[in-house]
């Protein structure tokens, strides 16, 4: 914390095709981007009228997205500071590993990336 | 590689109107030298005049600081002033400094007129704040004069060889990165109590103006936000100015470059480097690179800077491939 202390960049994608609604594909990638630790607590995430007009996307669907995260306990929203981690993340590496080698036998076996995420869902209902 | 523009207006606001302040300093001094005293007062301490020198010897200094600024800006705008922020930059320094030392130096005169000693020379700190805010004042309006930079849309494809990102036809993208500096904050910080309680203690109330200034421009220059999206490169201060933006259809390409702040730019914050690249440098190290049309270009010291290039070339790249149909009909 000491000297400099720059955040990282952080990528934001929106797919326009996929079945996944714009909220949901945003809110998980800040989701991701804490559990990786990418985003820290206290960092501050883009302003909600700022990344509508970089994705050129409707502003209701980043607040929606930032209200879920809000309602998760990940990020807080304060008036004039904008979305806020609040969230420590968590060790999650032995949940990557997994992923991991999920993702291995996935592919050594031929299965389709939506089957096997079709799968994931299921055991995680 | 094209001309650096508007090199008249250069010479006009970096050469000439300094050159007017200066005639104008030295032909009132020498219209009102019968009412001077000789010695001059030059120098002033907290119980007034402390230091004294002949009228000459208070107007030649004045007169060779405005001219080496004056010539330095006016080559620096001359020769590298592609970019308007460049020009901007060097005419505000050189009519901002001209005004400040002609009304300094004609303020401190005019104290004087009438007098037989010039030990009996009233309080300067009137004069100086006056001076400190035509110079601000003079900069403001030499660099509002400064015309911008047209637009240099380009049709050309973006290099191959220029990093790229996987991006799929369906898919829009956009990089959020903070460029922030604690030693600018910290440093600034201290120096800002530092002058501020000299002003205090030493009751020169002008000083606070400076500490004021000082405390601005360093909350100016901390932090920038920079954003790479379908618009371009924008870098904005956490104040919200200065801004900095690249459109689109200006970049060129995109690259990660290692920058030595003080060889290259001369020091941190928003500033002009060699060769007229104009930079965000708030640290050493990784920077975003941004090579823009009109042989421009733009640095931006910030984390993770290869996404950044990567995207805003893939972005470029996607645009220039398929042009916007609203393309050229556009309201501009």
């Amino acid at each position: 914390m000491y000297s400099n202390n720059y955040a990282a960049g952080m990528l934001l994608r929106i797919d326009s095709t996929s079945t996944e609604p714009l909220f949901a594909q945003l809110a998980g990638q800040v989701r991701a981007a804490v559990a990786r630790g990418e985003l820290g607590v206290g960092e501050r995430l883009p302003g909600a009228r700022e990344l509508a007009g970089s994705l050129d996307i409707n502003l209701h669907t980043v607040l929606r997205a930032y209200q879920e995260l809000r309602d998760e306990g990940l990020i807080e929203l304060r008036r004039g500071r904008g979305a806020v981690v609040t969230a420590a993340p968590q060790d999650n590496a032995e949940l990557h590993a997994a992923i991991g080698e999920l993702v291995r036998v996935s592919r050594s076996l031929g299965i389709a990336p939506q089957t096997t995420t079709a799968l994931v869902k299921e055991a995680l209902r | 590689m094209s001309t650096v523009p508007h090199r008249a207006v250069t010479t006009v606001l970096t050469l000439v109107v300094p050159a007017a302040f200066v005639g104008t300093t030295v032909a009132v001094a020498a219209a009102w030298s019968a009412d001077l005293p000789d010695p001059v007062a030059v120098h002033f301490g907290g119980d007034g005049p402390d230091g004294f020198s002949s009228l000459a010897g208070l107007i030649w200094p004045s007169v060779l600081a405005t001219a080496l600024v004056a010539l330095g800006c006016w080559a620096l705008a001359f020769f590298w002033g592609r970019t308007s922020v460049v020009r901007r930059m060097a005419a505000g320094t050189a009519t901002g400094l001209a005004a400040f030392l002609a009304a300094l130096v004609l303020g401190i005169l005019d104290l004087q007129r009438g007098l037989t000693d010039a030990a009996a020379a009233g309080d300067v700190d009137t004069v100086t704040g006056v001076a400190i805010g035509i110079g601000f004042l003079a900069a403001a309006l030499g660099a509002w004069l400064t015309p911008g930079d047209a637009r240099q849309p380009t049709r050309e494809s973006v290099p191959a060889d220029a990093p790229r990102l996987p991006l799929s036809a369906d898919e829009t993208a956009a990089w959020v990165a903070l460029a922030q500096s604690r030693t600018i904050l910290v440093a600034g910080g201290a120096a800002t109590a530092f002058v501020l309680s000299i002003a205090v203690l030493a009751e020169l109330w002008v000083l606070a103006l400076v500490a004021v200034a000082l405390a601005v421009t360093m909350l100016a220059m901390a932090r920038f936000s920079v954003v790479v999206d379908r618009r371009g490169l924008t870098a904005r201060s956490a104040l919200g100015w200065p801004r900095l933006a690249v459109p689109m259809d200006e970049v060129t390409q995109a690259e990660v470059v290692d920058v030595s702040p003080f060889p290259e730019f001369g020091g941190w914050g928003y500033r002009v480097g060699r060769g007229g690249r104009v930079g965000i440098v708030l640290r050493a190290g990784e920077a975003l690179l941004v090579e823009r049309t009109g042989g421009r270009s733009v640095v931006v010291t910030v984390d993770d800077a290869a996404t950044g290039a990567a995207l805003l070339n893939t972005l470029a790249a996607r645009v220039r491939a398929n042009p916007p149909t609203r393309d050229t009909s556009g309201s501009r």
